[in-house]
């Protein structure tokens, strides 16, 4: 599995060479892109949270890698603590990637009827960055957690 | 477009919390990569709406971007209520849709 999936990455190495316009060099300045959804964190995160406060809480748990050798394939895992019971449950886990072009990577809405708060997926990363993951409670109150990830092939800024 | 529903574990009865994976072949285009040879902006492409329903009742939706990866993959948890139909419905932003089923057949 392992090996098909860095296969299939490789192919798409080029995809993310773009992703990330602010830190590309000079030369790719000039020429640079702008994606169909730009929107960068704070837009991203007040959109989200609608102004409330945003606190950092263990109850939220995201796995990514420290380094990842491909900026094309990050896999990201997001577990939130919580009882799934229909008056204390998680509304939506958003993923965003702080410093991707769109910053936004998946906003998903969930319900009593998942039986744990969890989401998975793989995103692809411009450069070294922070994924931040935000637990929308069914309480109103919005908790999350970052995990900084380095990217280390080139072609990815 | 492909895609691929995985259940895990295989073997899972009434009231046990699994893993559903979707997983789907698309290109998921950003809109910022060009054509090496005409120098042209390939246009975005992409996934941008899932829905995962049990017996037609939504579980999750999701509203996704460009950012997931190639051959997105999204997995969730699923609390098996009993035997039943778990549908997938992915949308991408051109107006391409795909349906994909499997049955949830929990054993005792």
């Amino acid at each position: 599995m392992e090996r098909r999936s860095f296969l299939k990455g490789f192919g798409v190495v080029a995809a993310c060479a773009t992703l990330l316009p602010h830190v590309a060099n000079a030369a790719d300045e000039a020429k640079k892109v702008a994606g169909p959804n730009e929107m960068n964190y704070e837009n991203a995160v007040a959109a989200i949270t609608g102004g409330k406060p945003l606190t950092p809480s263990a109850k939220v748990v995201i796995v990514a890698p420290e380094i990842a050798e491909n900026g094309a394939v990050v896999p990201v895992k997001v577990t939130v603590q919580s009882p799934m019971s229909d008056k204390d449950y998680v509304k939506a886990i958003h993923v965003l990637a702080s410093k991707n072009g769109n910053v936004r990577c998946a906003n998903v809405y969930l319900t009593p009827a998942n039986g744990e708060a969890y989401f998975g997926t793989r995103v692809k990363l411009g450069g070294t960055q922070d994924v931040v993951a935000i637990a929308e409670m069914s309480d109103g109150t919005f908790l999350s957690a970052k995990q900084n990830v380095k990217v280390t092939i080139g072609g990815c800024g | 477009m492909k895609t691929l529903i995985k259940i895990k574990p295989k073997e899972y009865k009434v009231g046990d919390v699994v893993k559903v994976d979707f997983m789907a072949m698309h290109p998921m285009e950003t809109g910022m990569r060009k054509n090496k040879d005409t120098g042209e902006i390939i246009p975005a492409q992409y996934i941008d709406e899932v829905k995962f329903l049990f017996n037609d009742k939504l579980i999750t939706k999701m509203v996704i971007w460009e950012s997931l990866s190639v051959n997105p993959l999204m997995s969730i948890s699923f609390k098996v209520p009993g035997a039943g139909t778990l549908k997938v419905i992915a949308k991408d932003n051109k107006g391409q849709s795909v349906e994909s089923i499997e049955q949830i057949t929990p054993k005792g």
